[in-house]
């Protein structure tokens, strides 16, 4: 099939569902699901919900092109978004091009990461997007199309094509989409964005390149102390990208391990004090070449032991998930940041 | 039927063509350039001694970006190819 022109309009043969799909999917503009046909009158509905949002959008990595609102509407608009939605896209699309997120890192490496969005303040009850019981799953339109119109942003308008300039040796599961929101209700401590600088009543979206959440499960221990030495033992692994990086990690509380930290006073500086120091992983357990390698990238050790991130400020904490004993640890991109925005248009 | 194109971007400022001319890989000067990752440089001076059969090797050097994880900085960029007539660059692990 011939490449689609190189014009913002493209004016097409009339196409069924399954025809345009044929059609998509050979333009390589697609994830290998289905995807809704970006009409011009759709994408102007989408485009109408940021009306008078004038700041510029920097070029997008790798490809290095600048976007317009109706491209990326039309993006938004193939993932399946209500365009209400699209004010929350267009500000995760910001996040992602913050310098600090490193977009053109994340999207080339040979690394599995995919960009994890999350969501505090009231845009979480405006689109409903889900914080609460199987938040990082299935089952909620705004979790999977907010995370999937920013993925099929970044591909294709950033050019990120797998196997091309998305360098990634195996991927996974969460670049189709990886979307949750706070259970700010079900905190004992403050919001996430709240401790970020933000106000409690902002709508935020924070975005890492990171793995997919990995589970921690805890039935048996029922006191904080022991929580958090199933959560240091869970998050100690040599194979992270931390280990070597920059970056943050996040914990993600399930509220009942969240509820007994809290009962057991632990505050969130008590947390990351406590993880940092007890997640450090010993010498032994990093192989003679990686430890030459960590030494050459000039990477501390503290009492024979690498840390897994470079300050205790770097294990980021929050809550959200529903009933049950479990909790998560979203380990980064090596070199990154958690990068926040706040929503102008909700 | 009328459709946005969901991949069209504007061209960034920054992003100029610039023709090249066709190198003699014989006699011109390469640069070797590690992506520091781990081996790289390893890698790249292996293709360096296999190059020294044919040709000299005396202006075949090695350079490398600062980070693995970030792209090369556009300055360090501008200054090999006014030094160098081509790369070869180690990609990917």
């Amino acid at each position: 099939m011939e490449p689609a022109p190189e014009t913002e309009i493209l004016d097409l043969d009339n196409l069924d569902q399954a025809e345009w799909n044929e059609y998509a999917m050979a333009q390589a503009w697609g994830d290998g699901f289905p995807l809704v046909m970006p009409t011009e009158d759709l994408v102007e509905r989408f485009v109408a919900t940021c009306h008078g949002d004038n700041e510029p959008i920097p070029a997008m990595s790798p490809r290095r092109v600048i976007p317009t609102l109706p491209v990326m509407a039309a993006n938004a608009v193939m993932a399946g978004c209500r365009p209400e939605y699209f004010p929350a896209v267009l500000a995760a699309t910001r996040a992602v091009l913050t310098p600090d997120y490193n977009l053109h890192g994340s999207l080339a490496t040979t690394h599995s990461c995919a960009p994890m969005l999350m969501f505090n303040g009231p845009v979480r009850k405006d689109l409903n997007i889900n914080c609460a019981s199987n938040c990082f799953g299935q089952g909620h339109q705004a979790n999977a199309t907010i995370g999937r119109a920013l993925q099929l942003i970044l591909l294709n308008i950033g050019g990120a094509k797998p196997g091309v300039m998305d360098r990634s040796t195996l991927g996974s599961p969460a670049k189709y989409a990886f979307c949750f929101g706070e259970n700010e209700e079900e905190s004992p401590w403050e919001p996430f964005h709240v401790r970020r600088g933000f106000a409690a009543g902002d709508s935020v979206v924070t975005a890492m390149p990171s793995e997919p959440p990995h589970n921690i499960n805890d039935h048996g221990s029922t006191t904080g102390v022991g929580i958090l030495t199933t959560i240091a033992g869970t998050i100690s692994q040599p194979g992270a990208n931390s280990i070597y990086g920059s970056a943050p990690i996040f914990i993600v509380l399930g509220p009942e391990h969240a509820q007994t930290l809290h009962r057991d006073g632990w505050t969130i500086a008590d947390m990351q004090q406590d993880l940092f120091d007890r997640s450090a992983i010993h010498i032994s357990r990093v192989s003679v070449e990686n430890q030459e390698s960590y030494a050459n990238m000039d990477r501390v050790m503290l009492n024979d032991r690498y840390p897994m991130t470079a300050t205790p400020e770097d294990i980021l904490i929050l809550v959200a998930g529903g009933p049950g004993k479990h909790s998560a640890y979203i380990p980064p991109f090596g070199f990154t940041s958690a990068c926040s925005v706040r929503l102008s248009h909700v | 039927m009328r459709i946005v194109n969901p991949s069209f971007g504007q061209e960034a400022p920054s992003t100029e063509k610039v023709g090249a001319n066709a190198v003699d890989w014989k006699t011109d000067p390469i640069i070797l350039f590690s992506n520091s990752k781990p081996n790289a440089i390893e890698l790249l001076e292996g293709v360096r001694e296999r190059m020294g059969a044919y040709r000299a090797t005396d202006n075949i050097n090695h350079a490398h970006k600062d980070s693995p994880a970030q792209p090369a900085p556009e300055a360090m960029i501008d200054e090999l190819s006014k030094e160098y007539r081509a790369a070869l660059i180690a990609i990917a692990d």
